[in-house]
């Protein structure tokens, strides 16, 4: 399935309810989580997004 | 549902009806702007980011917010979407343009001089304010233009909805044995339910808070203007939403790719909101100490049975959209999700609500039980709550739906697909934002309707995180949603500045999987349903009524209130029945 600018702004907007609420989830499994640390996992993920977007996204060759 | 009505475009087909429409959407998306406005002002002025009014000026700007938006904006829309599905789904035009006309000039007129009234409390020495929040009951008062103008607004939806009874009318003489078209039959439940709801704040407003705005009676009693108001004001939630629902029935399949799944299905939802709609309102009086606890637990109990419309439209749109994606060649458990248009910002901004209404059933949930409401009740819960409802469910509905609808009615091609897509999406961010914090902040028990929540030598405290974080993320959800009706403002703006165009957008709407012959008749008959409608309303609110009048020291107060019990009501029901009787036998013997 190809990534689509589309695709890829609905995975971004899902992200972010995720990325809020990632601390209570944390904190379920009694880790204490800093903000910080979140605000770092949701850059790694838009990082990745963009590699793969990059790689699948529109325009791109390899486009499955 | 009739199918598309065969060749030529809405607004070539019904021209008087499209200018109605487009009037109505025009009234909706005015009033939106400027709510939306007033919404960024407190956020950021609650948080405390930037103070740009006086916290003295902050309820008549939040009452401008909630009547511009929750009354104004949402029903002017639903007229507009209720007029275009009666003439599209019976075929035909109104009876009468001139009577159209007439509603919308009523309507107007009154939402003019409501805002007007509000928006003189800004102005110090004119003498007019209405700072009375947009649940308007007394003891807080507004100027005499406000109730007017109040009522006036709502006389005007009782013609839009004679309008459309008219054209049903009109039809059935045509079409004496067909099935009620869906569309049609939902607008028809929809206004017999407001009917029998707004008689409620039709009597609050004209019987007291006229008379007692213009110092013709001294006092009111305040727990009965306020039980009319609820007894209208959960209604109306459902009055919001039904537009929504509509659209999420009838066209959001379709934009999906396929077809309803079972109309027979939609309507008993229909009518199971008609039936439960009203016997509920004190679900939100749970903590006003004159009704006795055991009505409040009789409300709670009927709010809960609304779970099961509720769960059936989430399963029947949600089935009806997998469908559409499997016939776009969407595979697997949840792989066919991502075979959904997404390009389309008529799909995904309703797709959008919808997952967001979800989450505002959950913390519907929490304000609906009778003991955990204690929690959180007057908090900034419950605009969290309201803001995924009605702030979402419903407003980003009918954003996304004008992508759809609006060039149908203008003639012109949608401006920009892409900024149209990025405008459901930063309104999705930016209420995860607001509400999500606003949730928490409650918790934590920070006030509602507050201008400045900060106070001295007292922390409120949050288990994670800390309130420092909840206010920014109030500020910054406040601030995308606000660009994000600036960028919607806007490409409606240029689509209706456009050039007309042959076929703005595909309008046909397709038949459902399972359509309505199979079901029983039962379900079309209309004056049934509005007498067992009527029947729970009656079951429901007499006896608390009585109570209110008898304890609350009369009709129009002033008395001392006494302590409320089941049996206080009863006993005046019982003395009032019982004199009546005795009067009737005086005549008749
Ligand atoms: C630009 C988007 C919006 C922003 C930034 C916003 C912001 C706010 C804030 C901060 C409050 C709470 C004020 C307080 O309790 O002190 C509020 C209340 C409210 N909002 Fe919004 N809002 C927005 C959109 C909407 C929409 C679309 C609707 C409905 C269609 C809506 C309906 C209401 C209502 C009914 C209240 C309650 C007013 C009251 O307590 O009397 N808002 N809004
Ligand atoms: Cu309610």
């Amino acid at each position: 399935m190809k990534l689509t600018k589309a695709r890829a702004l609905i995975l971004i907007a899902f992200s972010v309810p995720v990325a809020i609420e990632l601390r209570t989830v944390a904190g379920f499994f009694n880790v204490e989580l800093p903000l910080i640390a979140v605000a770092v996992i949701e850059f790694l993920f838009l990082a990745l997004l963009f590699v793969l977007y990059g790689l699948y996204g529109e325009g791109s060759e390899s486009a499955a | 549902m009739a199918t598309a009505s065969g060749g030529g475009e809405f607004v070539d087909k019904f021209p008087d009806e499209a200018a109605v429409i487009k009037a109505s959407f025009l009234i909706a998306f005015v009033s939106l702007g400027i709510g939306a406005f007033f919404g960024l002002v407190q956020a950021l002025h609650r948080t405390n980011v930037l103070r740009v009014i006086d916290s003295a000026d902050y309820y008549t700007m939040l009452t401008g917010h909630g009547v511009l938006l929750a009354i104004v904006f949402t029903i002017f829309f639903l007229c507009g979407v209720f007029h275009w599905a009666v003439a599209r789904s019976l075929d035909r035009p109104a009876e009468s343009a001139l009577f159209s006309w007439a509603w919308v000039g009523l309507m107007t007129t009154g939402a003019v001089l409501a805002t007007i009234a509000i928006l003189g409390g800004f102005v110090p020495n004119l003498g007019m304010s209405a700072d009375v929040l947009f649940t308007f009951y007394a003891p807080l008062q507004a100027h005499p233009v406000f109730y007017i103008g109040l009522a006036m607004f709502i006389v005007g939806t009782w013609l839009s909805g004679a309008d459309w009874f008219l054209s049903y009318r009109a039809w059935r003489q045509d079409h004496p044995d067909e099935r009620i078209p869906l569309q049609t039959f939902m607008v028809l439940t929809t206004m017999i339910m407001w009917y029998i709801s707004t008689l409620g704040v039709a009597v609050s407003v004209v019987f007291f808070l006229i008379p007692w705005s213009l110092g013709l009676i001294e006092s009111v009693n305040p727990l009965l203007t306020r039980t009319l108001f609820w007894y209208f004001g959960h209604p109306i939630v459902y009055f919001w939403l039904m537009p929504a629902y509509l659209l999420w029935y009838t066209v959001l399949p379709k934009l999906a790719g396929g077809r309803l799944f079972s109309d027979p299905l939609a309507r008993v939802v229909f009518l199971l909101f008609l039936l439960l709609s009203t016997p509920v309102g004190i679900h939100h009086q749970y903590l006003d100490p004159g009704i006795a606890e055991g009505f409040k637990f009789i409300a709670m109990t009927n709010t809960m049975f609304l779970l099961l419309p509720s769960l059936l439209t989430a399963f029947t749109v949600v089935a009806s959209v997998e469908h559409g994606a499997r016939q776009r060649g969407g595979k697997g458990y949840l792989r066919w999700l991502g075979a959904l248009p997404w390009r389309d910002p008529a799909f995904t901004g309703m797709a959008l609500a919808g997952a967001m209404f979800a989450a505002g059933g959950f913390s519907g949930m929490i304000n609906a039980g009778m003991n955990i409401n204690y929690l959180i009740h007057n908090t900034l819960w419950v605009p969290g709550h309201f803001h995924l409802t009605v702030g979402t469910a419903v407003a980003l509905t009918m954003m996304a739906g004008s992508y759809w609808l609006v060039p149908q009615v203008t003639g012109t091609k949608l401006y920009s697909r892409p900024i149209g897509l990025l405008q459901v999406i930063m309104w999705f961010v930016g209420m995860v934002f607001m509400s999500n914090a606003m949730h928490r902040a409650g918790l934590a028990g920070i006030p509602r309707r507050t201008a400045e929540p900060q106070y001295q030598n007292f922390e409120f405290l949050t288990p994670i995180g800390s309130i420092f974080e909840l206010r920014v993320q109030i500020a910054l959800g406040g601030t995308l949603l606000f660009l994000s009706v600036v960028l919607f403002l806007f490409n409606i703006l240029l689509t209706s500045l456009g050039e007309e165009s042959d076929r703005p957008v595909d309008s046909h709407l397709p038949e459902p999987l399972s359509g309505p012959e199979g079901s029983p008749r039962i379900l079309d008959n209309l004056a049934m349903w509005t007498g067992i409608a009527a029947v729970l309303v009656v079951l429901a609110y007499t006896l608390p009524l009585a109570g209110i009048i008898q304890n609350g020291g009369g009709l129009f107060g002033g008395g001392l209130p006494v302590p409320a019990t089941v049996s206080a009501g009863f006993d005046l029901v019982l003395t009032t029945v019982t004199s009546a009787f005795n009067t009737l036998w005086g005549v008749v013997a």
